[in-house]
């Protein structure tokens, strides 16, 4: 096992609005590694922007966290107790980057000098080191004729080279863990691959662990470690990667995997999962996902423990059970 | 079923402006569209597949007559439709519908689904009666696996996946022959995702309706297609039988594209060999000369950037436009 970077221990969010206090996520724990890539997937309001949100300690009013503690190699940065988390941690020792890079970055400012700015606050480097640095990080993330670029504006680049700019901004404090909320949901496939392939390449050249959040399976299997699957606001399983889509434990999993077209075969009928996710107001007492499940009994109205299975955890009384196949016949 | 294709489109072409014209400069323009030709069958899905600015939703609203097209012909069972209007085209507009990519923002938040199903059957004088307005509906929000219940509702109460059904369901009401999906399930979950491409599946099987499928992710385009075409900068780089363009891609483009498309096996994925193309989407509004992929092509030769390769037929019923691809 490689040393532990970031841990976090029953996670709870919740966020009052005017219909209720709504549980977007209920009792989360996770590790991240160093050097490793564990992918966060989920569908739409399944937790896992407001999870990595939380880590970062960005969730504001009217979202509170009402449980649980994240801990940075042992140094509590949210949760019970911590009034304020120990500085240069977050932005420096854990950085992120979001899905539109167009909105992240200031209109009115020079690349050159949003990333000048970077560097000053977390290198301490001034005047012409400043800027050397910062061209040397958009060498980094692949854009050419870094010089030039620098006294450009957010504008004149594409999705795909703003998207290189927040990379290299979010890599200019030599962070140790990267989250990365669907950072190539917004851009075209072929520029995604160019993103991805950076992603990959920094990974290994810096060790840098990476959280990466995602609802696409593919990236998932190109890009990461391990896996955790979050549904209706916890995790439902956990694993390595080759396990997870090879023998998936639960239905929920499953359903996922085999609803997802593969481009190399396309006959077979998608395996649809009936039914939508339910509302977080009033979360479901038992397995969340019970309504929808092809194999769910009696025992699935109790909540559901995370058991571990062989490379990871699931939390399911029913799991391994070929949910779909089950359920067609 | 009649002798002629659902729809024959040649050569179509779209300008959009890009700054008026004033005395002494003549208007600039954006050619969106070039030179585009296909066909669709009764009862066939032919996919549309390109990148942000390639053109696709443009050739989608052009068929059916909401932009105006700048060249060619458009051929709608058989009958020339490029240039009809009024009431001709009023009745047309009957039998060729459309399905949108965002179910949250294509249905009138203040209107019920019922009364939303049921206005396609008012506006053309179909439905004789409220009565029989209303049994139509019902019947038609049965046919997409809505609730009993839905026609009394409004969207906000119903999920993404549900509101699509409802789009799908108004599509449906006048009996089209034609419908044009663009995006319709990009906005969904994967769960969500497959019970819309199954049902649609199920109604073109049903009800013999052509689609014309437009969408970017290509997983989902081989699953429900039976031919796909791929645009690139406002030109259809290859179109081919399903499997044929997957499993033997002739132009440059269309293998570049499949091989970024991540694939959900990891094994497979890891192993997979990427054509990671340097360069950016190509600028429309300035398209290079020649053949509008060369920038960006690994096999791109002096006859590339001076003439625009035209859409040949490589291997039975797979055309590609490549200079210098399966001679």
């Amino acid at each position: 096992m490689t040393e532990t970077l970031l841990e976090i221990d029953d996670l709870h969010v919740a966020f009052d609005t005017r219909a209720g206090v709504v549980q977007a996520v209920r009792g989360v724990s996770l590790t991240v590694g160093r050097g490793e890539t564990l992918g966060l997937v989920g569908e739409s309001g399944s937790g896992k922007s407001v999870t990595a949100q939380a880590m970062m300690g960005l969730i504001d009013v009217p979202g509170r966290i009402s449980g649980g503690t994240v801990r940075w190699c042992g140094t509590p940065l949210v949760g019970e107790g911590v009034r304020r988390a120990p500085r240069n941690i977050w932005g420096r020792e854990i950085t992120m980057i979001f899905q539109n890079p167009m909105t992240s970055l200031n209109p009115l400012m020079t690349i050159g000098a949003q990333l000048q700015e970077a560097v000053r606050l977390h290198l301490g480097l001034r005047g012409a080191a400043a800027r050397t640095r910062a061209a040397d990080l958009l060498n980094a993330v692949g854009i050419s004729g870094a010089a030039r670029r620098l006294d450009q504006y957010p504008h004149e680049f594409s999705g795909g080279m703003r998207q290189r700019v927040m990379i290299a901004m979010a890599i200019a404090s030599e962070p140790r863990l990267l989250i990365a909320d669907e950072p190539t949901t917004a851009l075209d496939v072929t520029i995604q691959a160019q993103i991805l392939e950076l992603l990959a390449e920094l990974q290994s050249q810096l060790g840098l662990s990476i959280i990466l959040i995602t609802h696409d399976l593919g990236i998932v299997a190109g890009l990461c470690h391990r896996v955790a699957v979050m549904y209706a606001g916890q995790i439902v399983e956990t694993g390595a990667v080759d396990t997870m889509f090879e023998q998936p434990a639960h239905p929920y999993t499953q359903g996922l995997i085999r609803s997802t077209p593969l481009l190399d075969a396309c006959d077979d009928r998608l395996v649809a999962i009936d039914g939508t996710p339910p509302g977080l107001l009033i979360p479901p007492a038992g397995c969340a996902f019970q309504p929808r499940c092809p194999v769910a009994t009696a025992p699935c109205g109790v909540p559901q423990v995370l058991t571990p299975t062989g490379t990871g955890a699931v939390a399911c009384c029913r799991a391994g059970i070929d949910a779909w196949k089950v359920g067609a016949a | 079923m009649s002798r002629h294709p659902t729809l024959s489109v040649s050569g179509l072409s779209v300008d959009y402006p890009l700054t008026s014209g004033g005395l002494f400069r003549p208007a600039r323009t954006v050619n969106a569209v070039d030179g585009v030709t296909f066909d669709i069958a009764p009862g066939e899905t032919l996919g549309l597949v390109g990148e942000s600015g390639s053109g696709k939703t443009t050739v989608g609203r052009t068929i059916l007559r909401r932009v105006p097209s700048s060249g060619g012909r458009i051929q709608f069972e058989g009958r020339d439709i490029t240039d009809v209007d009024g009431a001709a085209l009023r009745k047309l507009r009957a039998r060729m519908q459309i399905v949108l990519q965002d179910p949250y923002t294509s249905l009138n938040p203040r209107m019920k689904i019922g009364d939303i199903v049921a206005e396609p059957l008012l506006v053309h004088g179909l439905a004789e009666s409220s009565d029989a307005a209303r049994h139509a509906v019902r019947q038609l929000l049965d046919r997409v696996g809505m609730p009993a219940d839905a026609a009394d509702r409004y969207p906000h109460s119903f999920s993404g996946g549900q509101r699509q059904r409802v789009g799908i369901a108004r599509a449906l009401a006048l009996k089209p022959s034609l419908i044009v999906a663009d995006e319709p399930v990009s906005a969904l979950d994967v769960s969500v995702r497959a019970q819309v491409v199954n049902l649609m599946q199920d109604l073109q099987r049903e009800l013999g309706i052509s689609y014309l499928f437009i969408a970017h992710d290509l997983a989902i385009v081989r699953h429900i297609s039976h031919r796909v075409a791929i645009m690139y900068a406002g030109r259809i780089v290859e179109i081919a039988p399903r499997n044929d363009l997957y499993d033997n891609p002739v132009h440059p483009y269309t293998e570049a594209l499949l091989s970024a498309v991540p694939v959900a096996n990891p094994k497979v994925q890891r192993a997979r060999r990427r054509i990671v193309h340097t360069g950016d989407t190509v600028d429309i509004a300035n398209p290079p000369s020649g053949c509008r992929f060369h920038p960006r092509c690994p096999l791109a030769t002096d006859q590339c950037r001076q003439a625009s390769p035209p859409l040949l037929v490589k291997a039975p019923g797979h055309l590609a436009a490549c200079w210098n691809r399966g001679r």
